[in-house]
């Protein structure tokens, strides 16, 4: 099963971090990939620019409407994610809790939607 | 540039549903996603898409002071809930903006956040 881990944390810390100090979470995100991808369980993960970098569609009566920003703002934004290939939702949790985020943030661990049935993009 | 668009809505009527209504409703409106999948594949062949389960399957992990927290539930502050993501290579916003209105799940009281994948 694939498990999605939403990484959410507060973007504005982060902004005033020095290079060095991002760097050294960078090695962390890139140890934990190193870890997962040695136990066979790394399905993907992408990190997401800024919520300010952020742009939101909605169809309201036909109409298309377009904002800059986030579609609602929240303390701590989703700023990227992981997709791990785990047997039961334990495993996806055990994955969840070493994510560098987890120490400030917080990471909604969801199972992936699979019907063989349904059309997949 | 790579994008991803991440659809928030409301679950909550959806979750609720008998398995047998949420199945027919997902049989109708399956003709409107298949010909979303191939306009975006039209724009980008190697489009990814996920879809999430419900709101009643989440889980959120935080550590704290080496301690791990585990909580039922997603993690919001807000009525919407990430349902699903694309990943998407596209020319420029303007591209997204035209394709994430495509998506049906952006009327309603569904939204389309479009957000750049730092590569």
């Amino acid at each position: 099963m694939q498990f999605i881990t939403l990484i959410h944390t507060d973007e504005a810390p982060w902004e005033t971090f020095s290079d060095e100090e991002k760097e050294g979470w960078y090695e962390r995100y890139r140890q934990l990939m190193r870890d997962a991808e040695a136990a066979g369980v790394l399905a993907g993960g992408h990190e997401l620019a800024s919520t300010r970098d952020a742009t939101t569609v909605r169809i309201r009566n036909d109409e298309t409407l377009v904002t800059d920003g986030p579609y609602a703002e929240v303390k701590e934004a989703l700023g990227g994610f992981f997709v791990f290939e785990c047997e039961s939702m334990d495993d996806a949790v055990d994955w969840a809790a070493r994510i560098p985020g987890a120490e400030h943030g917080a990471i909604e661990v969801r199972p992936v939607h699979v019907d063989p049935e349904e059309v997949q993009l | 540039m790579k994008y991803a668009m991440l659809i928030y809505g409301d679950d909550s009527a959806w979750v609720d549903l008998p398995d047998e209504e949420r199945a027919a409703l997902r049989t109708d409106e399956m003709p409107q996603w298949i010909s979303l999948f191939e306009e975006l594949r039209r724009a980008d062949p190697t489009v990814s898409g996920k879809e999430l389960d419900g709101r009643n399957t989440a889980k959120v992990v935080r550590v704290r002071d080496g301690e791990r927290l585990v909580t039922d539930g997603p993690y919001v502050e807000t009525k919407e809930i990430l349902g699903g993501v694309f990943l998407i290579d596209l020319p420029d916003l303007d591209e997204a903006i035209r394709l994430a209105s495509l998506i049906p799940a952006a009327k309603d009281t569904g939204s389309i956040e479009i957000r750049p994948i730092l590569q």
